[in-house]
């Protein structure tokens, strides 16, 4: 059972991140896409955070997270958004989907290590 | 990080010189300063040798050519806008400055015709053929910077250098890979693309991944499409964040698109348009492996479909949080 779903499209992000993650002693569970995502997620309940890119094809962040509240009916687990975006009005969407957290990239995981930990705790 | 982005002034144009040195030259050397022009010459005269530099070349913005080149410019003319007929040539002639005299097949290849006593009729073909694009340096400025910050998050221990960026009318594809990304709000529809040699770049990915696996992984060519796709990826967000804004659905964003056509045999993509595209080359050095090639990377931008840079304008929200770190809600 892993802690964090990591979703991207990217497989350099994939990469890059979950091993950031599993070196600072985190377990790991990838996924490719917001479809991807949901099922992972479906599958694997005890998650305790989504780290997730927005612009993916097939689901986008966004539309995933909001899945995962209306259709897994899943409220518990924390979702961060990694992301190129820094747009105002989707952030504004994000907080209403029960995003937690944004993260502009690139990705510093030692500036974010701290506070995923507690979001995992 | 290589700045060449604080001495961005006027745009240039790399032109392809096929013309004699003379006494008369020097003074044309100026002009080309004046208008903007970077001279590339070949090193031998021969129709061989300017095919070659042709077939390497690939981001020209036109040809300078001398009537009597080669003791027959017409006919190196011909071969060249047969094989490049996107490039603009320029026919500097000594006696008249017309196509007089030339067949009407013949005349329709040179955008204009000069003598080196009135280089105002070839300022003003520069100016319609390779310069008819304004774009802001405040846009060309920012574009070299994010883009040498997505490259540097990327391409981590690598040195970038930044050349002058300059104005193209090229339509060959430079290396083997190449990534492509739509851009679209109102002021600006088009694409952005990033060229390289694939050989270089997973030569760079290796390295990387060996730095940080002692145990040799293999790296394949998709290691290489995802760290261009990601490098890609960061520069349309920055681009996006910094020029788009809070831009959603502008009034005036008619969704119209033409075919974008890929040749793969003669590394040849068109957009269906002929205006000058905005060229930037970016250089890799890996700072841990002084000897290692560089990797050469050129970033193109095809405004094929809406260019108003009187609307441009930078985004004014500013953000609470650096990137990279984590705004909480």
């Amino acid at each position: 059972m892993a802690q964090i779903l990591v979703v991207d499209d990217s497989g350099t992000v994939r990469n890059e991140v979950s091993d950031f993650l599993k070196a600072n002693g985190l377990s790991v569970t990838p996924a490719v896409d917001g479809k991807d995502g949901l099922d992972k997620l479906k599958s694997d309940p005890g998650i305790k955070l989504v780290i997730s890119d927005v612009n993916m094809p097939n689901m986008d962040g966004i539309t995933m997270s909001e899945k995962i509240r209306s259709e897994l009916n899943n409220s518990a687990v924390n979702i961060i958004i990694l992301t190129t975006e820094n747009n105002p009005a989707m952030k504004e969407r994000g907080k209403a989907a029960g995003i937690k957290g944004w993260i502009v990239k690139p990705f510093n995981g030692e500036a974010v290590i701290s506070t995923l930990k507690k979001l995992v705790a | 990080m290589h700045d060449a982005m604080n001495n961005i002034g006027q745009l240039v144009s790399k032109v392809l010189v096929l013309d004699e040195v003379g006494m008369g030259f020097d003074s044309l050397k100026a002009f080309y300063e004046e208008c903007g022009l970077v001279g590339i010459r070949a090193q031998k005269n021969d129709a061989a040798s300017v095919m070659a530099i042709l077939k390497s070349n690939v981001d020209l913005g036109g040809i300078m050519l001398h009537e009597n080149f080669n003791d027959n410019g017409l006919a190196l003319a011909r071969d060249i806008h047969a094989m490049r007929p996107e490039l603009p040539i320029f026919l500097r002639r000594d006696a008249i400055a017309s196509v007089a005299g030339l067949s009407e097949k013949d005349a329709a290849i040179f955008r204009c015709a000069y003598t080196l006593n009135d280089l105002q009729v070839l300022k003003d073909s520069l100016a319609a053929s390779i310069f008819n694009r304004i774009y802001p340096n405040d846009l060309v400025r920012g574009i070299t910077q994010i883009t040498s910050i997505a490259l540097g998050a990327v391409f981590r221990n690598c040195e970038i250098e930044v050349e002058t960026p300059y104005l193209v009318k090229d339509r060959i594809i430079y290396g083997e890979v190449f990534s492509m990304i739509a851009i679209e709000s109102g002021w600006c529809r088009g694409y952005m693309m990033l060229q390289a040699e694939e050989s270089a770049m997973m030569d760079m990915i290796q390295r990387a991944a060996q730095a940080d696996n002692a145990q040799n992984p293999q790296v394949t060519f998709r290691a290489l499409n995802n760290v261009l796709s990601e490098a890609t990826n960061l520069v349309w967000g920055a681009f996006k964040n910094r020029y788009v804004g809070q831009e959603q659905n502008p009034d005036n964003l008619l969704l119209t698109q033409v075919p974008i056509i890929i040749n793969h045999q003669r590394h040849f993509i068109s957009f269906g348009s002929d205006d000058p595209q905005l060229c930037i080359k970016y250089v890799l050095r890996d700072s841990l492996q002084a000897h290692a090639a560089p990797v050469i990377l050129f970033q193109r931008f095809v405004f094929n479909l809406n260019w108003s840079p009187d609307q441009f304008r930078e985004t004014t929200v500013e953000s609470l949080v650096d990137s990279g770190e984590l705004e909480l809600f």
